[in-house]
């Protein structure tokens, strides 16, 4: 956990489970993103989000483009939970700026999280500034569509929108309550805040958009509205059959790689400094060699001279010398 | 329309009977003791009810809506100062509280630290100039950090990157006092484990937290300091209302669930800290701030020999003869400012 901490990445960490309902089978995969907004620096913190987005579509894009497309394995995000800390005031720049990258991929959902610790009053107040900001900053959330073909659902689908963004309360254990019910909550000295009561946070409208009544829209919409963004914008751009340009502009990463080239070329330079020396002492060497060659060469050739004036004038007295 | 001084029923309460013995009882009669305390924490977790609630009046008024157009932007870091004057059990004090508002809020603060540590450095460097005038201000009025409450958000698991590089850089410098700002958001067992998750953390990165039992000389008060520090990270929750009942009228938080009693301990540490910082042992923060931050400093900037003495002081050190000569005319700047 402690080397955790000090790593300076956001972790993708993918969950699958198998829902059955009423005959009704869902294969439902969760993917979490531990790390997400807890260093001291977390600019571009959400790219490893958005680039995980992208890189579903991605691989679907390529699987229908292959001559069998039978067996598709589609893990396209569908909705998004973006998780608000309730400081009470306002949407933090960094909820700003990883809502907006998200949103213009992916169906945003923007969740309040923890709200037991916000009064009814400033958890009002609190919604209404974070959809003030929304709307300000111009950042793309799913909008559950409204009108349908009875009043009833009508009626559902516009208490849902105007309680966005949802307020939870998370827990999986079950207390009880003062007066003996067993419900999932959270057990305080002062009493029990109990998940699904509707008094207490919109867990329940959450639930029922994501899975029951929703889910159909939800998948619908990734396929036809976000799916349909992307595969234009690479189409664009690209010929068929051609592989994504992979781009490399994470900061982090770009300070490691600028380090290691940096190493790189010292280790290079290094290297060469000593094949230079190397060299020059090969040369001074051979020159030493040649000299003494020389050195020897006019030794013999001097007396080679000396023999030849001794032969041509030693003639006369050759007799002599030759004894 | 504050309530009476909540009732203390802690252990604490005999030994506020037998005043220690210190020479800021006697100053604090006629003046009123001097004492700084600043606040830090991201926004959201409580800082300026924190307040409200531990002076029993409002002191900072509630800040208006913030502008949604300048979301994207984060407000840069700054220093609101607020001045109380407060009676504790006979002691005057003349409490100035620092507000450190926009910490930790931005995508990148590392620059968060530095001013906070220029801050206080300041303060400190203002008292170094002051001693070593030759004619010394007698209204003079303190302004070094006592104490820092750091504002722990209630994440439940354990101390953040933000946290840790925080008390480890300005632990030297203050003493720190780590808090849970809005402990209401946990469980009782969350609560206890999110204590010791903190705590180990602290050991295990040996983070400069305000030690209570420092001065090992007092041995009776060494015992209730080691039960004081089973409480660290102290818990608060903030009051927001205040119910009048047929008795007294009892300081609250209320949800649909139930309702928070600010001032019970059993709930949270509020009462526990008000105590800490207010009475029991304001001399000692006082104390450690003056005779141990601020010599440590001052021997530090002293060695360096970024400071000329001139005639002041009896006590340099054996470097700050190079000092008073490498820098006799900025003294004499320095004097005359």
């Amino acid at each position: 956990r402690r080397k955790k901490q000090l790593d300076k990445t956001v972790d993708i960490n993918i969950h699958k489970a198998e829902l059955e309902e009423k005959m009704f089978s869902v294969k439902l995969n969760v993917v979490d993103t531990p790390g997400f907004g807890d260093f001291v620096d977390n600019n571009d913190c959400w790219l490893p989000v958005v680039d995980f987005i992208e890189n579903q579509y991605e691989q679907y894009l390529r699987q229908e483009q292959q001559p069998v497309r039978k067996g598709v394995v589609d893990m396209r995000v569908h909705a998004c939970l973006y998780f608000i800390r309730p400081n009470g005031h306002t949407l933090k720049p960094l909820d700003v700026r990883a809502m907006k990258a998200i949103g213009a991929r992916v169906n945003l959902i923007p969740i309040i999280a923890k709200a037991d610790t916000l009064s009814p009053a400033a958890l009002r107040q609190f919604k209404k500034r974070v959809m003030d900001v929304i709307d300000a900053q111009s950042i793309r959330i799913y909008q559950p569509p409204v009108d349908s073909e009875d009043e009833h659902s009508s009626q559902r689908n516009r208490e849902i929108i105007s309680a966005m963004p949802f307020a939870i309360i998370g827990s999986d254990r079950e207390v009880k309550t003062e007066d003996g019910r067993h419900v999932k909550g959270r057990l305080y000295p002062w009493g029990v805040a109990e998940v699904e009561n509707d008094q207490h946070c919109d867990f329940k409208k959450l639930r029922s958009l994501l899975i029951r009544t929703h889910m159909l829209d939800l998948i619908s919409t990734t396929e036809e509205v976000h799916y349909d963004k992307y595969r234009t914008t690479q189409m664009k751009t690209r010929k068929f059959g051609e592989p994504k340009l992979k781009k490399n502009d994470n900061k982090k990463f770009r300070d490691e790689e600028e380090a290691l080239r940096a190493r790189f070329t010292e280790k290079v330079k290094l290297e060469e400094n000593r094949f230079r020396q190397w060299e020059q002492r090969l040369i001074a060497e051979r020159d030493r060699l040649n000299k003494d060659l020389e050195q020897e060469h006019n030794l013999v050739k001097q007396l080679e001279s000396e023999i030849e004036a001794i032969s041509n004038s030693g003639s006369p007295n050759g007799k002599f010398f030759r004894k | 329309m504050a309530p009476s001084a909540p009732s203390i029923t802690s252990t604490m309460s005999t030994r506020a009977t037998t005043p220690r013995p210190s020479s800021y009882r006697y100053k604090s009669e006629k003046r009123g003791m001097t004492y700084n305390i600043m606040l830090v924490g991201q926004s959201g977790l409580g800082r300026r009810t924190f307040l409200n609630t531990l002076c029993e009046r409002e002191v900072i008024p509630a800040s208006e809506a913030p502008n949604p157009d300048t979301a994207n932007v984060a407000d840069p870091m700054r220093f609101d100062t607020y001045e109380v004057k407060l009676e504790e059990e006979g002691t005057h004090i003349s409490l100035s509280v620092i507000d450190a508002a926009g910490f930790g809020d931005g995508l990148d603060n590392t620059s968060c630290f530095k001013q906070l540590q220029d801050y206080i450095e300041a303060q400190f460097d203002e008292v170094l100039v002051e001693e070593s005038r030759i004619k010394r201000n007698r209204r003079y009025r303190d302004h070094r950090l006592h104490v820092l409450i750091y504002f722990i958000p209630p994440t439940g698991h354990s101390l953040r990157e933000l946290d840790i590089e925080l008390i480890r850089r300005l632990g030297e410098y203050v003493n720190i006092i780590p808090v849970i700002g809005r402990a209401d958001s946990l469980t009782v067992d969350e609560l206890q484990t999110f204590k010791r998750n903190v705590m180990r953390d602290i050991d295990f990165y040996k983070l400069p937290v305000y030690n209570f039992c420092w001065d090992e000389s007092d041995s009776d008060a060494l015992k209730e300091n080691r039960d004081i520090m089973d409480f660290i990270p102290f818990s608060v929750v903030t009051c927001d209302e205040v119910l009048d009942n047929d008795y007294d009228s009892v300081r609250v938080r209320r949800y649909p669930w139930g309702t928070i009693e600010i001032d019970d301990d059993s709930q949270c540490d509020f009462v526990l800290l008000r105590y800490i910082l207010l009475n029991s042992h304001i001399a000692d923060l006082i104390n450690y701030t003056e005779d141990v931050l601020y010599e440590n400093y001052r021997t530090k900037k002293l060695e360096v020999g970024g400071f000329g003495e001139g005639e002041g002081e009896g006590e340099a050190d054996e470097d700050d003869d190079e000092a008073d000569e490498d820098e006799p005319s900025s003294a004499s700047a320095k004097k005359q400012a």
